[in-house]
């Protein structure tokens, strides 16, 4: 590549997610985790009854669950003291629940948010666009169209008062329960901020919503609940987006998602994680998806220190269909541990898993996933399919899938490569005159050409650029 | 985690059993630790899928399955010209120094309660060796169990430069009523460029409880294939391990199983990729009817100094049956990027459109069925040199095909 188009390769992209802002807040707990805190976050939020006794609830399962630590090759989580994490950061702003327009925002959540690029998405390819800044959504929009046919897509905590009917149903019952894990139930105690989708019946919402999630201040974190809820024959793609400046010591999000897709309902949720390499990411998304319904998962995940991340679907109806498609990468310190996680619950049903990790400079990346069929779920079919590619003999690849079949009518397929650059594919490229780095971005670039195709085209650019960027002057 | 069974053993009995083959001190010694150590020792690891153990051997009850003085066998040596196939007392007698150098250096005597166990009380086994250049083909060891447990322990030595195929069958003898425990333990040591290739047809009652561990060394240009034929007793937890420690060595795990009502395998197998241009390949074929289960797993483990690897895993599963249940679980743990390599799981039942269009050739549906299945089994049985080995195999399959 010449240096003219170097120049025109958003030179500052690594700017755009490396500022650090100072940081200003209304409110801000205590650091550390007791029954005060979660009373003071909910008296803070002003929430219904219902909704702090589901947090103490949470909080009890929490502190009677041992942390995570013999899953073989994860992450260390040592380092991740509850004690040492500021679980709420109420931003000072005058809206709650969300400016509807950018402008109404303080100057420098503003600017943050610019330099993300988010108001210029905005205008060109979204529907609706929510952005939350440490613990509350600040910004909220949506396309006054979409409002029009009952479309709903506002702040978790403003649907918890003016949607409590839909909110008590839905928010970590059946989906994800608390009980699910550790950092589901911590979830359950402090959550704070996130998006609440509804799709009426009939509705097809043919450009994405997405919502931006900054964590802006140090040793902070971030619990965000996002609760969609796609009605029959309805269609939604929703995209998060998440990034924070660089600190010191670690921070953490713990991120919930539940997904509600309904008969012949249509959802993806496409993920492009790139948190700063000092934060721990664990999540818990689950999808329960119901006859001849489809959900989608696809997720980039570049940042993080340490991330424990495995979307999972329940096929619960017949004919229901499940597809994964992720990509991870790990460079110097990181461990991503992702995959991903099927249960067939009914005949019919289809998944389709592909997985393709990098792993470089003494990364780690971890694939770990359980495809489980159930007696009864007859005609189902699932296929997986992993591939690794690794720079060098510093860095780890795992591929751990699990199959646990209880049903003899079925059709299962699980494949996993592991593989390093090609010498003779560099070298056909140099010999056309690209450089060693060069050749080998290109060659990654192809490597996860399958998943950036299922992005839109900006998040796919956004993705590549992330890519380039990681990859830039680290190869050998 | 320690279970009631220490209450039932002396050290006595470990004195014993050693006096009766006329043991060296530095072995008694090494079953003595081993018995010492049971208190201490956890049960084996068996197959986890995420939050679940599918084998439970915490619940056996060993108290009433263990017997050790109380043992009994036949045993059928078949040996080749040039090699060594002994039993314990001979060995020790003609090989001493030889067994003493690699006794316990392939598998730890204490790498869990199972297998220290099996140190301490075995008295039946074998022990082959084949010395500097020797090629050897068809050493047969075939193991009749007469009583109510049997420790079986074998220690293969081969040379730089030889070769050898060994096949142990396993199977139990008519009079033994209840449950019974099988345990074995093999231990093979492959020099520079000596190639093994060791076969195991099990077929033991099905009210017995199977407990294996095999593992290997290759050292340079070293080869060690093993196969895994198991059909019968009630539980088997088998681990199959070979570590390619020289460069250029290779390993071959090739399995076949088939379990009918109510049977449990659960099949470990596992390489360690240690030096440079090494290559290991694990194939495992099983069919599972009625309420049989299988869990598995293979891990090619792939080390940081392991450059040039090659390594392949391919398993499938036939489910026969609507109770039938399958896990699989190949994995892959990198940490070299020289390295080509992949896996593969399937699971799934007997091709409608292969049944449509031999019953449309006239076959009988059953006969179609058995048909298909025994042809799903023989890129494994391709794979194993020994004719005894791979006709026993096919006859034990079509017999429980036809039952």
């Amino acid at each position: 590549m010449s240096s003219d188009q170097d120049h025109l390769k958003e030179a500052d992209t690594e700017a755009r997610f490396e500022f650090k802002k100072e940081e200003k807040s209304a409110f801000e707990t205590e650091k550390g985790l007791t029954e005060e805190t979660v009373r003071l976050i909910s008296e803070d939020k002003d929430e219904p009854e219902w909704m702090l006794e589901r947090r103490l609830r949470a909080l009890e399962q929490f502190q009677q669950m041992p942390m995570p630590t013999d899953w073989p090759g994860q992450p260390d989580l040592s380092e991740v003291d509850l004690n040492e994490i500021v679980p709420y950061i109420r931003p000072d702003i005058e809206t709650r629940g969300g400016a509807e327009n950018w402008e109404d925002l303080p100057e420098e959540i503003q600017d943050t948010f610019d330099k993300l690029g988010i108001p210029e998405a905005e205008k060109n390819a979204l529907s609706g666009v929510g952005a939350q800044y440490e613990s509350e959504i600040v910004y909220q929009n949506m396309q006054e169209r979409w409002e029009e046919k009952g479309v709903i897509f506002m702040d978790m905590d403003k649907a918890v008062r003016e949607h409590p009917d839909l909110v008590k149903e839905h928010f970590m019952t059946k989906c994800v329960p608390p009980s699910d894990n550790k950092f589901a139930a911590l979830h359950g105690a402090i959550w704070s901020g996130g998006s609440f989708v509804y799709v009426p019946e009939d509705t097809t919402v043919d450009m994405p919503v997405q919502a931006y999630f900054r964590m802006n201040s140090e040793g902070m974190g971030q619990f965000e609940h996002t609760l969609i809820i796609a009605e029959e024959n309805s269609e939604v793609h929703y995209i998060e987006g998440c990034s924070a400046p660089k600190y010191s010591a670690f921070n953490l999000h713990s991120g919930c998602v539940e997904v509600f897709v309904r008969d012949n309902a249509h959802v993806q949720y496409s993920t492009v994680q790139n948190w700063s390499k000092n934060t721990y990411n664990l999540n818990t998304k689950r999808a329960i998806v119901e006859e001849d319904a489809t959900m989608e998962w696809v997720s980039g995940s570049m940042g993080s220190k340490a991330t424990m991340l495995y979307p999972a679907t329940i096929l619960k109806g017949p004919g229901a269909t499940d597809n994964h498609i992720t990509i991870a990468m790990a460079g110097e310190g990181q461990n991503i541990d992702t995959g991903a996680k099927v249960y067939h619950n009914a005949p019919d049903t289809k998944s389709t898993i592909e997985s393709k990790s990098i792993a470089k400079d003494g990364g780690r990346t971890n694939y770990r996933g359980l495809v489980h069929i159930s007696d009864g779920a007859e005609n189902s079919s699932t296929s997986v399919e992993c591939d690794a590619l690794m720079f060098d003999n510093e860095s780890t690849s795992d591929t751990m899938p699990y199959m646990e079949i209880q049903e003899n009518k079925v059709d299962v397929a699980h494949e996993a490569t592991v593989g390093k650059i090609g010498d003779e594919d560099v070298f056909y490229l140099q010999s056309r005159g690209l450089d060693d780095d060069d050749a080998k971005q290109m060659i990654v670039a192809g490597f996860i050409e399958p998943i950036t195709e299922e992005l839109p085209i900006e998040y796919a650019v956004e993705l590549n650029r992330l890519i380039e960027l990681e990859m830039e002057g680290s190869l050998g | 985690m320690s279970t009631q069974l220490t209450a039932n053993l002396t050290e006595e009995q470990v004195q014993q059993i050693s006096a009766e083959l006329d043991e060296p001190d530095w072995l008694l010694e090494t079953r003595l630790d081993a018995l010492a150590a049971l208190e201490d020792l956890d049960m084996p690891k068996v197959i986890r899928t995420p939050g679940r153990d599918w084998t439970n051997l915490d619940a056996l009850d060993y108290e009433t399955l263990v017997d050790p003085l109380e043992w009994e066998q036949e045993k059928d040596r078949v040996d080749a010209e040039g090699v060594d196939v002994l039993s314990w007392s001979d060995a020790l007698d003609q090989h001493g120094d030889l067994i003493e150098d690699h006794f316990g250096s392939v598998v730890d005597p204490q790498r869990d309660y199972l297998t220290a166990l099996s140190t301490a009380l075995f008295a039946a086994g074998t022990v082959v060796y084949v010395p500097e250049g020797v090629a050897a083909e068809d050493v047969k060891i075939r193991t009749t169990m007469n009583s109510r447990s049997l420790f079986n322990y074998t220690l293969v030595i081969a040379e730089e430069s030889s070769s050898v195929t060994i096949l142990e069958r396993q199977s139990t003898g008519t009079n033994i009523e209840g449950e019974q425990y099988y345990s074995g333990v093999v231990e093979a040591v492959a020099g520079e460029n000596a190639h093994i290739q060791y076969g195991t047809l099990q077929n033991l009652a099905e009210d017995s409880y199977n407990f294996q561990v095999k593992r290997g060394h290759a050292d340079t240009y070293a080869s060690i294939d093993w196969i895994e034929g198991n059909i019968g007793s009630r539980l088997t937890k088998t681990n199959v391990e070979t570590r390619l420690l020289g460069d250029s060595s290779e390993s071959k795990i090739v399995g076949a199983f088939f379990g009918h009502e109510d049977q449990h395998f659960d099949l470990a197998s596992r390489v360690w990729h240690e030096a440079e241009h090494t290559t290991a390949d694990l194939i495992t074929r099983g069919v599972l009817d009625d309420a049989a289960r299988s869990v598995y797993e293979g891990v090619q483990d792939v080390g940081r100094e392991a450059w040039d690897t090659n390594s392949y895993q391919r398993e499938n599963t036939l489910m026969l049956s609507e109770d039938s249940e399958a896990d699989a679980s190949p994995k892959l743990i990198i940490n070299n990027h020289d390295t080509e390599a992949s896996h593969s799981a399937t699971v799934g039942q007997v091709d409608e459109e292969d049944l449509f269009y031999m019953t449309s050739r006239g076959v009988h549906p059953e006969l179609a069925r058995n048909m298909l299945v025994e042809g799903f089994f023989v890129p494994v049985l391709e794979e194993v040199a020994v004719d005894e080995l791979r006709e026993d195999l096919d006859d034990l399959i079509v017999e429980r095909l036809v039952e």
